[in-house]
């Protein structure tokens, strides 16, 4: 493995952070808000330790695949810290490990806070924060692949590291073609809910950083109260829109757009995630309703947008939850399971898997009554290999183990059943809100420190796929 | 890019970090200190008025006490003396108004002592009052303890200022921590990568061309030695084998 190569990759992926720094720095300036110092010192230093290795390493004519890895994983966990910087620099209520914690977070677009009071925070910063969502939604490394033409077959050997191998298996285009079309759909959707949520009221500012929060399925707001604050049943409307829009994948929302026809209906992955989400929130309201917790409109309003938030994995909130009874959270719970689409920017099991899960158990039920039958499992008519199913299959089971250990660490600190379970599920699925203690107006800054370290580590490792973290771990056996 | 430039911008880089380490700190220090000249200003003087103001009350609250006993000289000059000092911790506390609400206090310490000059002010040797502590307790001390009250709050107004001082510059102190905690983690790792990229690009290459130079000397192996990078090693290798090429030919 060549060191000199992965920290000249690394380099380019700091020097993106430290543009998206200088921009909050503008603003803080701009402004004239507190956070400018601790804006400059970490545009400087992420500035400085991303340049330190263009000076010595040349361009790489080749990556091989685990230094791909490494470049993918180390940009995650470097964004992170360098990320942290203006948090801790700023000071507040950030210690260190508020500070990872929320760096962490924003990067891996869970969208859980330790803030209690988001609003005193300095535009610049709240910039920053909302920046990490946006940077760390595109993927770090794609977004960088993007601005890099130098960088020849190495490119696909990223985002091979990058993405779920399902959203790889899905795309049926050139490497350098998916990058345009990321590019293209994320900067569309972004530009469109800014202007969309300024018409309807929301400041250009809260706008665009809201925009950030749902473009990326993250989930930090401006506001303490979430968008509950702004109880604009328009604002609600356009966030769900772009919430469920950003759960599909990219490249079905590139064709319908291209193309000027609704395609995404043609993916039975699709057709699965929008009948699953209404009937959840279907469920979720009627059950609100005759449990008398609302009247029939404000059930279908605030179960429609928690519903859509949860199975999009954004964690924007307008009603708190903890307060709505057991079988509208298990339902909560399932989505904040499920998540989105592979080849979005949500986490989670994610609804392919689920799928071919689903369609793997039908099989099975269907060979025990025909022992001599061969069933090929198919998605949108394509047959779908074993080893993707087997994946799959061991994909939800680790998930799964991964919930019920945290969940198990978490009781360990005096942490109430409810609340451990629901913060390890919505942070390996990087959802943000649980239920409980760290419901959806809520936050995680009560949670000892040593609680909030463990949820890091969930995210990061539903971020990275799993897969990602253990290789991380099991470095040595890469070499 | 060329050693020397690498060299340069390599040390030119961390010479940075360190410069900026240094003057965050210095910045950050320079603002703990002018943080606690303030809070000595704002809060630490009223208090220190505030006590004298309290000292002298207590000595003139004596006097009376020495009137009513009918000692006329002793019990008024030290009236006088205590007034002289009250005023002039009251002009130091009027002057340094520093905290919200901070007037209104003293404007009430104003008015109340007023009053209770008036009770002292007023002829006691000689007249009724003389020996009368029922009139003592009924009128001056009730006064003096109004007063002192009055002082007493004003005390704890700027107290609790300071203290809410003293916890912002604890935070602050914290804050100016970690500027250099930062510089001082990145500079290490400034320094670890400066370090494995000189070995890497600098060392690793020599080691690499003097080793060919000799088997090809002990050896007669062909030189072949690739540098990765487009600077004065590769074209030192380039000569070299320029030149044992042509040594060869001949």
């Amino acid at each position: 493995m060549r060191i000199h190569v992965i920290a000249r990759y690394i380099g380019f992926i700091l020097l993106f952070n430290a543009a998206f720094l200088f921009i909050a720095l503008l603003i803080s300036l701009a402004d004239y808000d507190s956070a400018t110092f601790p804006l400059l010192y970490s545009f400087l230093i992420c500035t400085l330790l991303g340049l330190f290795p263009f000076i010595f390493v040349p361009p790489a004519k080749y990556i091989n695949r685990n230094e791909g890895f490494f470049i993918v994983i180390l940009s995650w966990l470097l964004s992170c810290l360098t990320g942290m910087l203006p948090y801790i620099l700023f000071g507040g209520e950030f210690t260190v490990t508020n500070a990872w914690f929320e760096s962490v977070s924003g990067f891996t677009t869970t969208g859980s806070s330790i803030l209690n009071d988001i609003e005193s925070l300095p535009k610049g910063l709240l910039f920053w924060r909302s920046a990490t969502h946006w940077i760390g939604g595109i993927g770090i490394v794609i977004f960088v692949l993007v601005v890099l033409p130098n960088m020849g077959q190495a490119r696909f050997v990223l985002l091979k590291a990058e993405q779920s191998s399902l959203a790889e298996s899905n795309f049926k285009f050139q490497t350098g073609k998916v990058l345009r079309i990321v590019l293209f759909v994320y900067l569309g959707l972004t530009l469109a809910e800014t202007l969309a949520l300024s018409i309807f009221g929301m400041g250009p500012f809260d706008a665009l950083l809201h925009s950030f929060g749902t473009v990326a399925t993250g989930g930090f707001s401006t506001k303490n109260l979430s968008l509950a604050y702004y109880n604009s049943v328009a604002i609600e409307v356009i966030v769900m829109i772009f919430m469920v829009l950003s759960g599909i994948h990219f490249g079905f929302l590139y064709i319908s757009i291209i193309k000027r026809r609704l395609n995404i209906f043609s993916s039975y992955v699709v057709r699965y995630y929008i009948i699953s989400m209404v009937a959840g929130i279907l469920l979720v309201s009627l059950f609100l309703y005759l449990k008398g917790t609302y009247n029939f409109t404000d059930a279908l309003r605030f179960s429609s947008f928690q519903v859509a938030s949860a199975a999009t994995t954004t964690g924007f909130a307008t009603a708190d939850t903890v307060h709505w009874a057991g079988f509208a959270q298990m339902i909560l719970i399932f989505f904040t399971l499920q998540c989105a689409c592979a080849g979005s920017t949500s986490g989670g099991i994610k609804v392919d898997r689920i799928v071919l899960f689903l369609k793997y158990i039908r099989n099975v039920i269907i060979k025990m009554f025909h022992p001599n039958a061969v069933i090929i499992t198919r998605l949108d008519g394509e047959p779908v290999e074993n080893e993707i199913i087997q994946n799959s299959l061991l994909f939800i089971a680790l998930y799964l183990l991964i919930v019920f250990i945290s969940a198990l660490l978490l009781t360990a600190f005096d942490i109430d059943l409810l609340t451990a379970f629901s913060a390890s599920i919505a942070t390996m699925g990087n959802v943000g809100p649980g239920l409980g203690h760290v419901s959806s107006l809520a936050n995680y800054g009560a949670l000892p420190d040593m609680v909030k370290w463990i949820l890091t580590v969930n995210m990061l490792m539903g971020r990275l796929e799993i897969y990602g973290f253990i290789a991380l771990v099991m470095w040595k056996s890469l070499k | 890019m060329g050693i020397r430039l690498k060299v340069f911008f390599g040390f030119g880089i961390l010479a940075f970090m360190l410069l900026l380490a240094g003057f965050v700190s210095i910045h950050e220090l320079t603002n703990i200190g002018k943080s606690v000249i303030k809070m000595l200003d704002d809060n630490y003087q009223s208090i220190q008025a505030t006590n004298t103001m309290l000292e002298a009350l207590e000595r003139e609250d004596s006097g009376v006490l020495l009137l009513l006993m009918g000692k006329w000289d002793e019990g008024r000059k030290h009236i006088l003396q205590s007034d002289s000092i009250f005023t002039d911790a009251f002009t130091t506390a009027k002057n340094n108004i520093t905290i919200e609400g901070e007037e209104d206090y003293v404007h009430q310490v104003q008015l109340s002592y007023s009053v209770f000059k008036q009770v002292w002010q007023k002829p006691i040797v000689g007249t009724s009052k003389e020996g009368n502590f029922e009139w003592y307790y009924s009128e001056s001390h009730e006064q003096f303890m109004q007063v002192k009250n009055d002082i007493k709050a004003l005390m704890e107004l700027n107290q609790k200022a300071m203290y809410n001082t003293s916890k912002t510059l604890k935070d602050r102190s914290k804050r100016s921590v970690m500027p250099g905690i930062v510089a001082i983690v990145t500079a290490v790792l400034f320094a670890l990568l400066f370090n494995y990229f000189i070995h890497h690009y600098l060392t690793e290459p020599i080691i690499q061309i003097t080793r060919g130079v000799e088997d090809f000397n002990e050896y007669g192996k062909d030189f072949k030695v690739e540098i990765e990078t487009n600077d004065e090693l590769r074209r030192l290798a380039e000569a070299i084998t320029n030149l044992l090429h042509s040594s060869h030919i001949k």
